[in-house]
């Protein structure tokens, strides 16, 4: 354990060293502070935007943050060759992957908290209300920016840079869109392809299990055992992202 | 000896069949508590966010354009935007009752025959009560329906039909009063009567009294 900790601080470290972290960061809190684009809106339809905007800045840029930063931490790592140096410490394979994406955590943790902050500090500036949909959204949101960095994070341990962008762009486009998939595939009556779209279903990730924003900016109730089933999906699918990492970092000849 | 890896990776796959039991349980959370989405292609940035699963943001890009058309007074133009804000955020109520009031009224006054202003206040109509049935625990859009056939339609009945289901749930004094102001046109004199005696409890309490007191005095209140 006291390994996976000292490889996730140095990930932390080797982050806080980047400018693209602090570029992303900045954007992102530019994007969300420029609400007043909307002056001219009546205060119902400002308020909509502003919660809209902000929550899909947020989601964005954490994406970004959560692909660029789990591809560079491995991927630095081999480039520099100091990989080699790790795996003849008493480090193992799966130490490195696990450190990695702990190293990952906090790192997003910090940026969607500054991120999270600030947005919350707008509204109140503003005055626009805020529930527990409010956070019960953010919390989502946080818990998808992690599934993804799991997945960028094992894509990058066996692939390379410009594949895994691709990849997981094309895997965050997929993932908001299989539950229309499955209903467009449901009216199918062909049983071998309805079998194909359920398995695809059940491993791509849906990320549209986590987007309640466009739910909450509206005013519908999200009731707490909707967030902690959905939260038990992201856990379990970074788990499964994470084994799968190590599976392959582990058969990878570096 | 080398380990054997292989067992990591069918415990990852092993992993997958209680993600699909989770997967089943989001998909009937999301039907029970109503928060299922729909898909709209369309052209357009709008359509991009929609890919990119940021349709709240498409429906405020689409919104956005409804406000133009609003200012140079491109009123058809709106109607089509707004059936599709409303596809994308069903339970948006803003665009429910902004849509209503545009084809109820400034559609209708826009035209000039009057088969074709009757034709829009029925459009008008017709979409706040599809808003109703995509919100129907909310007092605004039932409002919206009693004001529109009280105020536009001069249909008093039907006024009242929706303002009494407004009133059912949470909402401001006026609409009590609106409800009121209904009934009285309707011929109901002892059920508007009956309304703005539950509103001098509330801070309505000074037009209650007054409407009360021109009911008795004159026999009516709302001119």
């Amino acid at each position: 354990m006291k390994k996976i900790w000292i490889l996730a601080c140095n990930t932390v470290k080797e982050s806080f060293r980047k400018k693209t972290t602090y570029i992303i960061v900045l954007f992102a809190l530019i994007m969300i502070a420029s609400s007043e684009f909307f002056a001219f809106l009546s205060s119902t339809e400002q308020y909509k935007m502003i919660t809209d905007t902000s929550f899909a800045v947020i989601e964005f840029f954490g994406f970004l943050l959560a692909m660029f930063g789990s591809i560079s931490a491995v991927s630095s790592e081999i480039e520099k060759r100091t990989i080699y140096t790790l795996l003849t410490k008493p480090i193992t394979r799966t130490n490195f992957v696990l450190g990695k994406y702990l190293g990952m955590f906090f790192i997003l943790l910090i940026n969607f908290s500054i991120m999270a902050v600030f947005f919350v500090g707008l509204l109140h500036f503003k005055k626009i209300p805020m529930d527990s949909g409010t956070f019960k959204a953010l919390f989502l949101i946080f818990v998808e920016i992690l599934v993804i960095a799991s997945i960028s994070l094992s894509l990058a341990t066996f692939t390379s840079d410009a594949f895994n962008i691709i990849a997981s762009s094309f895997i965050y486009i997929i993932g908001h869109l299989t539950g229309y998939g499955r209903q467009i595939i449901g009216m199918t009556k062909n049983i071998a392809v309805k079998g194909l779209a359920d398995m695809m279903y059940t491993i791509l990730p849906n990320y549209q299990n986590f987007t309640i924003r466009d739910k909450v900016v509206v005013g519908i109730p999200i009731p707490w055992q909707y967030v902690i089933i959905v939260t038990g999906y992201g856990i379990m699918y970074i788990v499964i992202a994470l084994l799968i990492g190590i599976y392959f970092f582990r058969t990878r000849e570096i | 000896m080398k380990q054997k890896i292989w067992p990591i990776l069918l415990l990852a796959l092993l992993l997958f069949i209680p993600l699909g039991f989770i997967q089943n349980q989001i998909n009937y959370e999301t039907i029970a508590y109503d928060l299922q989405t729909n898909l709209l292609l369309m052209p357009g940035e709008a359509g991009d966010m929609v890919l990119a699963g940021f349709k709240g943001i498409a429906a405020d890009l689409l919104w956005i354009n409804v406000e133009n058309y609003w200012h140079t007074g491109q009123h058809f133009k709106m109607i089509p935007l707004f059936n599709m804000v409303t596809y994308l955020q069903p339970h948006w109520i803003l665009a429910w009752s902004l849509g209503g009031w545009h084809m109820a009224y400034n559609v209708a006054a826009d035209v000039k025959t009057v088969q074709g202003k009757y034709y829009w206040y029925q459009q008008g109509v017709q979409y706040l009560k599809r808003g109703v049935s995509y919100n129907p625990n909310k007092y605004d859009l039932y409002f919206e329906l009693g004001w529109t056939y009280y105020n536009k339609g001069l249909d008093y009945s039907n006024s009242v039909r929706f303002l009494k289901q407004a009133v059912m749930y949470p909402c401001p004094s006026y609409v009590r009063d609106v409800l009121a102001h209904a009934y009285e046109k309707n011929g109901e004199i002892n059920k508007a009567m009956e309304e703005w005696q539950k509103l001098l409890k509330t801070d309505f309490k000074g037009v209650a009294k007054r409407m009360i007191y021109d009911l008795k005095t004159r026999g009516w209140a709302t001119p």
